[in-house]
């Protein structure tokens, strides 16, 4: 295959939709996951415990289970996907529906990061510009969120690697359309299934070795740079 | 301790190597779209053939042909369509003079009983939302949907709508459910009452006429209950059960 054409085809096209679904799915998320972090500092050791488990599901359901509840809620029967419907936005079957999935799955790795920063801050910070006059907004933006930057960009990276592996939940919410919502997990799939896909399978399986190994040493560099300074 | 240990890592192994098929047993490697009639038949066997057992692998025929080539134990093919029969034959792991027709089927589109848009021709699926397909690179009812695509000049009308399935009971999942507007699969595949009907029958010179061959492969041809077995499913009793299901025999 010819440079252009492969630029022009499905596979290329997969890998661009990767990138993309990866890093929406981790920006999405990063209000939410640095305020769900925040609420897990702060509540009783009870409601804490409560509070982990739903966050933390994710990681370990199965990511087909999470596609599967995905689809029963964003499809036809379920009230959103009706709701959504009503006003034009179709996310099933569409690019959207694979950072829904991915923002899903992903949630957790960022919201750990961010809150092992937030607990790292030390409280006499927090208690000082307290005294000192700054509301809780206040303290929240101009001490709490500039002192966690390391786990924000740290829980980002691991995000957007994660998001790019994500396979289980997008197949089932997202489909399988080539060009459309075709990650590079599903493309892999695709080739895979067929006794002449090898060479084409192997080819993107090194794409995505290459990838995750590049985000993963950024994630590594980043983690031990922010760590030096703090 | 260690004797006891060294037994137990002995015996585990042994039952590791134990032969995959155990006497009576006939593992059978077949197109999704034959689910409901092999098991039919295969029961209808089994009653006869009270010390047999019938193990089988339904999937889409790329794939299974993909994994007989690795080696999966498998004593008989079945594809739904020549050419992963034909992929088998080329990497020897089935003789090309035991290949013979199981049956014959048609390629249709179908839809959501509630769906709003019932298309009556390929021409107008290009006006559609999303279309199931089995992923052609694996599933045989997806590549004749793709020729037939091809061939009616809709092919790019129809680019970015087309969700690849895994094997063609998925493309059907998908129409039953109502998550696409429509999905090419095999007249047999259709229950009644399921929530998905025909639309249309693909017409017939858009793409080549669906042919399930059959074929002991290497390990098979040396299980005589598998040749037993695969000169049944050519039976006329066999037969009998495919009519009843839709398929053409003839």
């Amino acid at each position: 295959m010819t440079v252009e054409a492969f630029a022009h085809s499905p596979d290329f096209a997969a890998i661009v939709l990767s990138l993309k679904v990866g890093a929406t799915a981790t920006l999405l998320s990063l209000p939410f996951g640095f305020a769900a972090a925040y609420i897990g500092t702060r509540l009783r050791p009870r409601a804490k415990a409560v509070f982990d488990t739903f966050v933390n599901l994710p990681l370990t359901l199965p990511p087909v289970v999470i596609g599967y509840l995905l689809l029963l809620l964003l499809g036809r029967g379920g009230w959103p996907g009706a709701f959504l419907r009503r006003h034009g936005v179709q996310i099933l079957f569409t690019w959207k529906a694979a950072v829904i999935a991915s923002a899903v799955v992903g949630f957790p790795l960022l919201v750990r990061s961010i809150r092992i920063s937030i607990e790292a801050i030390d409280d006499g910070l927090v208690q000082a510009a307290r005294t000192l006059g700054a509301g809780r907004l206040d303290t929240m933006a101009t001490i709490i969120a500039p002192l966690s930057l390391p786990g924000i960009v740290a829980g980002s990276s691991l995000m957007f690697a994660r998001s790019l592996g994500e396979f289980g939940a997008t197949i089932v919410v997202a489909g399988n359309i080539p060009g459309v919502t075709q990650t590079l997990p599903l493309a892999i799939y695709d080739y895979a299934a067929s006794p002449r896909g090898d060479g084409m399978a192997l080819a993107l399986c090194a794409v995505s070795v290459a990838v995750s190994v590049v985000v993963l040493l950024l994630h590594e560099a980043i983690v031990r740079k922010t760590a030096r300074k703090g | 301790m260690k004797n006891r240990l060294v037994a137990v890592i002995v015996m585990l192994w042994n039952l590791l190597l134990l032969p995959a098929a155990l006497g009576g047993e006939i593992r059978v490697f077949a197109a999704a779209s034959l689910k409901e009639v092999l098991t039919e038949i295969a029961g209808a066997y089994g009653k006869s053939h009270p010390g047999t057992r019938i193990l089988p692998n339904f999937g889409a025929s790329g794939t299974l042909a993909r994994q007989i080539d690795r080696g999966a134990p498998a004593d008989i093919f079945l594809s739904a369509g020549p050419e992963w029969m034909a992929y088998l034959v080329e990497r020897e792991r089935i003789e090309k003079r035991a290949v013979a027709v199981f049956a014959h089927n048609t390629l249709v589109f179908c839809g959501p009983d509630a769906g709003a848009t019932k298309t009556g021709k390929m021409e107008d699926l290009p006006a559609l939302g999303r279309i199931a397909i089995g992923s052609p690179k694996s599933v045989p009812a997806g590549a004749y949907a793709m020729e037939a695509l091809k061939n009616a000049g809709v092919a790019a009308g129809v680019e970015g709508k087309l969700v690849m399935t895994r094997d063609v009971r998925e493309a059907l999942a998908y129409a039953e459910r109502g998550d696409v507007d429509g999905a090419f699969v095999y007249r047999t595949d259709l229950l009644p009452g399921r929530g998905a009907s025909i639309f249309f029958a693909v017409p017939q010179p858009l793409y080549p006429r669906v042919t399930y061959p059959m074929a002991p492969t290497a390990e098979g041809a040396g299980n005589p209950e598998a040749a037993a077995f695969h000169r049944f499913l050519g039976s006329a009793e066999a037969k009998r059960f495919l009519e009843r299901r839709g398929f053409d025999t003839r």
